[in-house]
């Protein structure tokens, strides 16, 4: 376009939070640095083991515990059978699986991953659709956040097309 | 003007046409032909759902973990929302991700490689290539061809899509398919379009204005004819970083930092914009033309703004012939 231009009404792009976390580009870093990772996510920093369940039968043994890290250990793929389909596939070579989420207390909860996995959050088989997501602190290992409005309840957190058999996760309130 | 419009379409479809398998049902509405097609690469419903399958596989990435459906999101007019897109391992995106709509019709493909003319040759580039690497399957088209092949589902799809050929699943077929599956990506149905075929009033009045301002400005020097580019490089926003644009292809210097106009087919809904996404927005993209600055009266702003948003096909970000596909062979998907 030739003529110049002031263009005084700036049209936004749309946002669609549930169907939005894909993590943008960032620079390459030479070490992950940890230490800009902010203080209520401590929990990111002490993480345990927790292996991921297959189906919702078997949800109930591997329930998150909110505010505390886990290195998920999950499964090949063709081994989870998703209560609700997740909207972004992963390939038949990555790895999924499934976590209960047990909501005391309604609020904001973000889920921090160390890869930029798909997820989903799923009460009685209908996706709740997120309300925010972005990348973790530059050069850490937190390498995606994303926000579901949550009530009290329980939940079940999908997980799919991770490249690894192993995840870091975080799942806390905020605020 | 409006007659101008429509004498450009008529030439546009008077160009294209004449090269699509006849049989081939398009869904275009009248009057607008259907996107060139590859002598070597009939279209067919069988080679587009499987190329639609294809296209929302992560089995296409390394490590499972992408497809192409991941940087080109249906609601987004097959954009992404992000300024570049990192590749399977982290490695950061050179340039933002185009939308798709009417991709069939354009070329040449990409921001800024004259020789991107086909998009069964352009199908490497995102899964094969490594500069930089974004699905990182260079190197192992024997695995690709292993992971597709091991899904009876898959096999039968081949075969569907490419009767008699006996040689099974291939690289060069997948990118066949995915090919026929974008160039299915019509969008022909925006209060623009809707214009342009006679309804008097799906553009709003102030619409109509920006379409004056759009033409009265100059804009379609380069965001030409009916998909809006000229399909040519021009050096149109500030150097930025190391990316060169298509002198990096051609070694002309004429073409320092110069890069494909793009379409402004669904704008408003395929944001970033400019070739390296920074642009967040249409009108910092449009004040990041060289010599923007002082330009327009506020009533044209406003026109112009309204006009843009009539080029968003809202039944074409819907459309579920485009969307992840939910049974394969009969069956509902499992993963």
């Amino acid at each position: 376009m030739r003529a110049p231009i002031l263009f005084a009404v700036l049209l936004t792009t749309v946002a669609a939070p549930g169907l939005a976390q894909e993590p943008p580009s960032r620079p390459a870093c030479a070490v992950t640095d940890d230490s800009s990772i902010p203080p209520e996510l401590s929990g990111w920093k002490t993480r345990s083991p927790l292996a991921a369940a297959g189906t919702a039968g078997d949800v109930a043994k591997a329930a998150l515990p909110i505010g505390q890290g886990v290195d998920a250990t999950l499964k090949a793929l063709a081994d989870v059978a998703f209560p609700v389909l997740p909207a972004k596939p992963g390939g038949s070579v990555s790895y999924g699986g499934l976590y209960l989420l047990k909501i005391a207390q309604a609020g904001d909860y973000q889920v921090s991953l160390g890869t930029g996995a798909w997820i989903e959050v799923v009460r009685d088989k209908t996706l709740v659709e997120s309300k925010a997501h972005g990348p973790g602190p530059a050069c850490s290992s937190l390498k995606k956040t994303v926000v579901f409005p949550l009530k009290a309840g329980t939940y079940v957190l999908e997980i799919t097309g991770n490249g690894e058999p192993t995840l870091a996760l975080l799942v806390h309130r905020k605020g | 003007m409006k007659r101008a419009l429509a004498a450009a379409a008529l030439l546009a479809a008077a160009l294209l046409s004449g090269a699509a398998a006849p049989t081939f049902d398009w869904k275009l509405p009248p009057g607008v032909a259907p996107p060139p097609v590859p002598a070597d690469n009939p279209m067919s419903e069988a080679k587009v759902e499987l190329g639609r399958r294809l296209f929302y596989d992560a089995d296409l990435s390394v490590d499972g973990t992408l497809s192409c459906a991941s940087c080109h999101e249906q609601h987004r007019g097959f954009a992404e929302g992000n300024a570049t897109r990192p590749g399977v391992h982290g490695t950061p995106g050179r340039r933002n991700v185009m939308g798709l709509a009417n991709v069939g019709y354009l070329t040449p493909l990409t921001w800024a490689d004259p020789g991107q003319a086909t998009l069964e040759a352009q199908f490497s580039t995102p899964v094969l290539g490594d500069t930089p690497i974004e699905m990182g399957m260079k190197g192992q088209d024997a695995e690709l061809v292993r992971r597709l092949s091991a899904d009876a589902c898959y096999r039968r799809m081949f075969a569907a899509a490419f009767p008699g050929d006996r040689e099974g699943v291939t690289v060069a077929k997948a990118a066949k398919a995915v090919a026929a599956f974008q160039r299915t990506l019509l969008s022909w149905d925006a209060p623009y379009d809707r214009y342009r075929r006679g309804e008097g009033a799906a553009l709003s009045p102030p619409a109509l204005a920006g379409l004056a301002v759009f033409e009265a400005k100059g804009c379609p020097s380069c965001h030409a004819g009916p998909n809006f580019t000229d399909g040519r490089f021009h050096a149109v926003a500030a150097p930025a970083g190391q990316d060169r644009g298509a002198v990096e292809k051609t070694a002309n210097p004429a073409d320092a930092n110069s890069f494909r106009t793009a379409s402004l087919r669904n704008a408003a809904l395929t944001g970033p914009y400019l070739h390296d996404g920074r642009a967040l927005t249409l009108g910092e993209a449009i004040v990041g033309h060289w010599g923007a600055g002082d330009g327009f009266a506020s009533g044209e702003l406003a026109a112009l703004d309204a006009f843009l948003a009539s080029l968003t096909d809202t039944s074409f970000v819907r459309n579920r012939r485009f969307a992840l596909p939910k049974r394969f062979c009969g069956a509902p998907r499992r993963r």
